[in-house]
């Protein structure tokens, strides 16, 4: 049945597409590309760009040196109110300030997901920041975790670095070796607009999105 | 057919009344006027302002357009490619060539798992197949878990745009529906109370309901990856914690490849809702393991799709990307909202794909609910030449309906055959004028206008009036002109 349905649709489509490229490929790299890929912004202004998007997207916003990353950690873990957390797979231990409490998901152990549910808040690394839609990327490797861990905690602290921060989202397709077989591409907290086209944070994802950028380039962070 | 107010709408191409029928419950509601024009305004404003600050906006277009005729010029490759390389990677491609087919797949699916209940990230190709009344009839208990899908399937309603499908619903009708269908005492009409009563709702199910279902907005043919975007995070919870994902999907929803997402994700968001990225857009490849569904079967659905692949005016209309954006745009869908349309697809781009996706079978008065201002065109940013496409439908509307038997004595069709006869020779054309000229002159008022007329010709002076037959005809007038200065006249 379906298999027949298969070739029926098929057969339909190429005949009505008898011009379908020969060389695939070749038709398709000489597709018009004329859009902005590189952006223009210094390293810094990017950065900068960077954070006035978090903000606005009512993310709070740390910014610290390379030296001062744990401190700065611990400090934001303390400043949320919260106590349990969820550590991915492959966050560096100096991360996990030991005051708290720490459910560490393992690859081969993985949390289940009512330890999940009951943790409070999930820190994670991240594959990529996009300055122009203060977009955080996840590729769910080593210590940006399974893609449920940074879904059920109501609270997300990332950790980003300025170095991993691009301008144009061309810029971070242009990072991918290859096509990752996961992604999530976050712009904000969680949000509805659909009673009144009324902005509402926080529907099912985290409600608070907590990043802490770390001046890794040699660049001096400004003071908030 | 016709729905008055507060009954049920009804959104099968093949039931719903005609456009012009079907519109006139809302232009008698000005309640219903108000929601949809309050909510069009708001995302309109915040579009012209995201669109604006993007230089490149128009090479965004050209690419994006330019990328999804290359992929519909090549489809049978592209979804054959998607089809290898989502198997490779665990998932299982299934092809329905209609919707009944669709339906018996997901069906077939359901019973194998033992699914009693299934959450459902919104969908419009579920609602084109109409999915939702299957499964209830199936014994299947459905869950929509987008906002927007809970007020309309609580409150028995229908969608009325695709990215906000409640836009028509104001807050204290859903406060209403939702202490209704809740059983919440006391609740205020709030929209932040209003979400979470929505959350509280559903978070025992996100985590409870082994089986989703929901829709692609892309489908990444080097890869075999689906990428879904959304606002809320309940897509996220369906595509993360059951074991079993079923993703609908359009045949025409391939991209060639992971970066082609540059283009598209720069130019969705911002034509939708009017923001730079939506909060989440998930891609997942097949079955990951360890990270979300372990079973992920995908439906590629053509339920006409192919019918409209081929013809060069008509296949744009499949580069779309479902973003609203032209019904937000558009005068008409400001006035009548979506339910008029008597499909899922309302507005500019509902006007050209419904009655195609039924073979011209039905919906004819589609192509005809436009202005043809073309401001859907301008918005669109995949550049789907709308009123092109609708020109060109309103001309099959009009080969099909000629032809038919039972209009032969249709007095506009009668009127044409007698002019195309009339103008083709020039003295039955000035005969026909001295005929013309005396028949009117009882029609004509002392004013020199027409106020009404009887017949066919009624339906012009409805609503505007006429000149009078001037007592000559330019030729006439040279010739006399000619005649009384001596000259000739060429």
């Amino acid at each position: 049945m379906s298999a027949s349905s298969r070739q029926r649709i098929l057969d339909r489509i190429r005949a009505a597409t008898p011009a379908a490229a020969p060389q695939l490929a070749e038709a398709y790299a000489a597709l018009p590309r004329e859009y902005v890929r590189l952006g223009a912004m210094s390293a810094n202004a990017c950065v900068e760009r960077m954070i006035e998007r978090l903000r606005e997207y009512d993310a709070e916003v740390t910014r610290c040196m390379p030296d001062e990353l744990e401190a700065t950690i611990a400090a934001r873990l303390k400043g949320s109110g919260r106590r349990v957390f969820v550590a991915p797979a492959g966050l560096p231990a100096e991360w996990q300030a030991e005051e708290f409490v720490w459910k560490v998901d393992k690859n081969l152990k993985s949390l289940p997901v009512s330890e999940i549910e009951s943790a409070e808040g999930v820190v994670t690394a991240a594959f990529c920041g996009i300055a122009d839609s203060g977009t955080i990327v996840l590729h769910h490797q080593a210590g940006e975790g399974r893609r449920i861990l940074t879904l059920l905690p109501d609270w997300h602290l990332c950790v980003l670095r300025a170095s991993q921060v691009v301008e144009t989202l061309p810029e971070y397709f242009s990072r991918c070796p290859q096509p990752p077989a996961l992604v999530t591409w976050i712009s904000g907290p969680s949000a509805t607009a659909d009673i009144e086209m009324t902005r509402i944070k926080g529907v099912h994802g985290p409600r608070f999105l907590d990043v802490i950028l770390v001046f890794d380039q040699g660049s001096q962070p400004t003071l908030n | 057919m016709s729905h008055a107010v507060g009954e049920h709408p009804v959104l099968d191409p093949a039931q719903a009344a005609p456009f012009p029928q079907a519109a006139l419950p809302v232009l008698r509601n000005p309640q219903l006027r108000k929601n949809v024009a309050h909510a069009i305004d708001v995302i309109q404003d915040k579009r012209a302002r995201l669109v604006a600050e993007k230089t490149d906006w128009q090479a965004l277009r050209a690419a994006g357009a330019a990328i999804r005729d290359h992929v519909l010029g090549n489809l049978g490759a592209y979804l054959v490619q998607f089809e290898e390389r989502c198997t490779a990677a665990g998932g299982q491609v299934h092809w329905a060539a209609d919707a009944d087919e669709a339906r018996r797949i997901i069906g077939e699916i359901l019973r194998e798992e033992h699914a009693s209940e299934v959450i459902k990230i919104k969908t419009m190709t579920s609602a084109e197949i109409q999915l939702n009344p299957f499964l209830e009839a199936a014994g299947v208990k459905v869950f929509e878990t987008d906002l927007a899908e809970i007020i309309l399937q609580l409150g028995e309603d229908e969608p009325s745009h695709i990215v906000v499908p409640a836009l028509h619903v104001n807050r204290s009708q859903v406060r209403e529906i939702f202490a209704r269908r809740m059983g919440i005492e006391g609740l205020s009409d709030e929209p932040r109370e209003l979400t979470a009563a929505a959350r509280n709702y559903l978070r025992q199910k996100f985590l409870g309901v082994p089986t989703a279902i929901g829709g692609a907005n892309f489908l990444i043919a080097e890869t075999g990856a689906v990428a879904v975007v959304e606002s809320e995070g309940n897509g996220r919870m369906c595509l993360t914690l059951p074991r079993t994902l079923i993703t609908l999907a359009g045949i025409e929803k391939i991209l060639p490849r992971f970066e082609d997402l540059e283009v598209m994700l720069q130019v969705l968001a911002r034509s939708a809702t009017g923001e730079r990225m939506s909060p989440y857009t998930s891609l997942w490849t097949g079955v990951t393991p360890g990270d979300g569904p372990q079973r992920f079967h995908v439906v590629l659905l053509d339920n006409g799709r192919s019918s409209i692949l081929g013809r060069h005016t008509e296949q744009q209309t499949l580069r779309c990307i479902r973003c609203a954006a032209c019904m937000n745009a558009c005068p008409v869908y400001r006035q009548t909202g979506g339910h008029a349309y008597g499909s899922v697809y309302p507005g500019p781009i509902g006007a050209i794909l419904t009655p195609q996706l039924q073979q011209m079978r039905h919906a004819q008065s589609l192509p005809y609910a436009s202005s043809l201002c073309a401001a859907c065109y301008e918005v669109c940013p995949v550049k789907i030449n709308i009123p092109e496409v609708l020109l060109e439908l309103r001309s099959q509307v009009v080969e099909q309906e000629r032809k038919q038997a039972g209009r032969f004595f249709d007095p506009i069709y009668m009127g044409l055959r007698v002019a195309n006869v009339l103008f083709s020779r020039a003295w039955m054309f000035q005969a026909a004028q001295r005929v013309g000229r005396v028949g009117m002159r009882c029609f004509t008022r002392k004013d020199g206008w027409i106020h009404s007329l009887p017949g066919v010709g009624g339906k012009w002076t409805q609503t505007r009036d006429l000149r009078g037959m001037p007592p000559q005809t330019f030729r006439e007038w040279c010739a006399a002109r000619g005649n009384a200065q001596g000259k000739g006249v060429a």
